[in-house]
């Protein structure tokens, strides 16, 4: 039998359509399928300068590791907001306390910087401290790396320490009750959606309707072969119009109800709310200067992941002081003759044996000391904290803690320059 | 569908019979408009995201001043294109309709597939602009109107107008108040500050910020009005790309 070209292809294409439709599903479902969940939050990316030098966060805490649905947890600690600031980094003026998580596996319920809620941005002052607090609720079940960040406007994000998270059962439970101000109750969880559905596919459908009359009345190609044929002014009828017309009125009528029912059942809404909190209060404590430190030169092991730092040390104190702990970027180095036991936290930032002083023995009350500090571990070059050497600014920073008999903690800031060796046994 | 002896070319010696000419230009037809929408669907769907962005994307950021200002602005380039082409090749006075219809279908499967189903934020957070009483109005005044210049004028103006008073049924809702810690919130921004967006921090909202403020608390007119005004502007450009993009362009023998 002969066919047309026309129909050959109409033939080909039903075969082709469908297999296309097939692969096209195929593909799709693969793809929906094998996604994998984010477990970082792409904070070793960040130049290890920019990590060291800006937020230095400690006394991190996850208040649960493991959690149901509906339940809550604490994320908790302080973060020291660094004094050598890098110059090519925005100042923390505009802030907004975040988590580094993937996607709403847990919701933020609220949050304060010292002791202030801060749903919205707020302003940090170089050199200070503040203790911060973010309460979350679990809402979708699996495993979770959950970060304390912060965002600087002009700078990024800048990721805390994170803590793996285990969330069991049934998001299908979660619920998000609100109280309005009127003093009803709402789910947030689900608040309007079925009317915001119905609202846009009503609109939608409509759509699809004009479409189809026009569509359905000469389709397109003859249309184009009538305007090309000069026939343009005779293609729209006296009817088509007055259809129009009609048509516009019912739909600009439809909106003024929707408009009007809007009002009717919302009659006291705000705009929303926004602006900058300052004065925001920072650790009391935060400039007390218990400890004096002058840095004078370090250099970095590339090859053996160790970083030295030459310091004089001042003890302004009334109890001897021992150097204890040094951290920058979210990581933890030990010294094991002062930390006799392991403390809680997450394990891949925690090198519990990674400090080491030239002269163990105790600073004295009004004693200064220079001392060789030296912080080692595959960690530093884990987290590439190694490519300081590469930075635009090697320069180091962190936060140095010393203990006192008594158990009495005093921080204090280092950081400075500090000249890169490439191979094992070259000197400064 | 109909079609007219009058209007129907000489079908040559390439059909069997009219029925079979007849059927291929309906199967045309359909495999057309079906590109077309597709075609519109995707660079439409690009554009606006790219220049709407999050002011689409998250009800947070759906303020008085800004969104009103910007949304209809930038929807307004494919509705106009659209409309050249369809109008002037066609007389199909479903341009504007059309790809708006395309735009909110492509944005409801992202929304949905992507925001919902793969990242888990509530559709109450994620919803699109509506925009289809703005495709509508501006369709009619074409039809009625027959010209692109008058549709520039009171069309585009109506575009603007009518964006926020499209949108506002979904949105009053979520701009009920409540207090958090004691602090005044709405629900749309209580919405956005619950389901952690690690990388929208709260700062990147753009919140009635601008200049004009004679008007008191009458933010949206002001900014309805200077949407509509722009919206002129860029429906006499955008026609113009319409009808430059859909202009048929022939080699000659010896070029090939």
């Amino acid at each position: 039998m002969k066919r047309s070209i026309l129909q050959q292809m109409a033939h080909t294409c039903g075969y082709a359509g469908r297999a296309l439709a097939l692969g096209a599903a195929a593909v799709v479902a693969l793809l929906t399928f094998s996604a994998a969940p984010a477990a970082a939050h792409g904070e070793r990316s960040q130049q290890a300068f920019l990590r060291m030098r800006t937020l230095n966060w400690y006394d991190v805490k996850w208040s649960k590791t493991s959690l149901n649905v509906n339940e809550e947890m604490e994320l908790t600690g302080k973060v020291h907001v660094f004094s050598g600031w890098p110059q090519a980094v925005a100042k923390p003026q505009e802030a907004f306390l975040n988590v580094g998580e993937p996607g709403p596996v847990l919701i933020r319920k609220s949050a304060s910087v010292g002791e202030v809620p801060v749903p919205r941005t707020f302003s940090m002052d170089v050199g200070y401290d503040y203790e911060y607090k973010i309460v979350l609720k679990a809402r979708r079940p699996g495993r979770y790396h959950v970060h304390v960040q912060i965002n600087v406007k002009d700078g990024g994000p800048i990721v805390g320490p994170g803590e793996w998270i285990e969330i069991k059962g049934d998001m299908k439970d979660f619920t998000n009750p609100v109280t309005l101000l009127d003093g009803s109750t709402i789910d947030l969880e689900s608040y309007g959606i079925n009317w915001t559905y119905l609202y846009h596919f009503v609109w939608m459908a409509a759509a699809l309707v004009w479409i189809l009359y026009w569509f359905l009345q000469k389709g397109i190609i003859v249309r184009g072969w009538q305007v090309a044929a000069g026939k343009r002014n005779e293609i729209i009828t006296p009817e088509d119009k007055r259809f129009g017309g009609l048509w516009l009125a019912v739909a600009m009528l439809a909106l003024l109800f929707f408009y009007a029912n809007a009002n009717r059942e919302f009659p006291r809404t705000l705009p929303m709310q926004a602006g900058l909190l300052t004065g925001i209060p920072f650790i009391e404590d935060s400039r007390r200067e218990t400890v004096a430190v002058h840095y004078s030169g370090g250099s970095y092991k590339v090859p053996g992941r160790e970083l030295t730092v030459n310091l004089q040390i001042t003890n302004k104190g009334q109890e001897p002081l021992r150097v204890g702990e040094f951290t920058t970027a979210g990581l933890r180095f030990l010294n094991p003759d002062v930390f006799t036991t392991r403390p809680v936290f997450p394990d891949y930032l925690l090198a519990d044996r990674g400090l080491s002083v030239s002269d163990p023995s105790p600073i004295a009350p009004g004693e200064t000391k220079n001392l060789v500090i030296t912080v080692q571990d595959a960690r530093f070059d884990v987290e590439r904290l190694s490519d300081l050497a590469y930075d635009t600014d090697s320069q180091f920073g962190g936060l140095l803690f010393l203990f006192s008999p008594s158990g009495k903690r005093e921080k204090v800031e280092i950081g400075g320059p500090v000249i890169p060796k490439f191979q094992l046994g070259a000197t400064l | 569908m109909s079609i007219t002896n009058e209007t129907t070319p000489a079908a040559g010696g390439a059909w069997v019979s009219k029925e079979e000419f007849l059927g291929c230009v309906k199967l045309t037809d359909w495999i057309l408009l079906l590109i077309l929408f597709l075609v519109l669907l995707g660079s439409f769907h690009i554009h606006y995201m790219l220049l709407a962005g999050d002011w689409d994307f998250w009800i947070d950021f759906k303020d008085r001043r800004m969104w009103p200002t910007v949304a209809p602005i930038v929807a307004m380039c494919f509705a106009a294109a659209a409309q050249s082409f369809f109008w002037q090749k066609f007389r199909l006075p479903f341009g504007a309709t059309l790809a708006v219809f395309a735009l909110l279908v492509g944005e409801w499967i992202n929304r949905y597939d992507n925001f919902w189903g793969w990242t888990f934020f509530p559709i109450n957070l994620v919803f699109p602009s509506a925009l289809i009483p703005m495709g509508f109005w501006l369709d009619v005044v074409l039809l009625l109107s027959g010209s692109w210049v008058v549709t520039a004028v009171v069309g585009a103006m109506g575009w603007g107008l009518l964006f926020y008073p499209s949108n506002w049924p979904v949105l009053a809702q979520y701009h009920q108040a409540t207090e958090v810690d004691g602090v005044l919130l709405t629900l749309a921004d209580l919405i956005g500050f619950n389901y952690v967006r690690t990388g929208t921090p709260e700062y990147i909202r753009m919140i009635e910020r601008g200049t004009l403020r004679t008007f008191g608390k009458d933010v949206v007119p002001v900014a309805a009005f200077f949407s509509g005004f722009v919206s002129m502007l860029v429906y006499f450009l955008w026609w113009k790309v319409g009808g430059w993009f859909s202009t048929t362009a022939y080699l000659e023998n010896d070029e090939i």
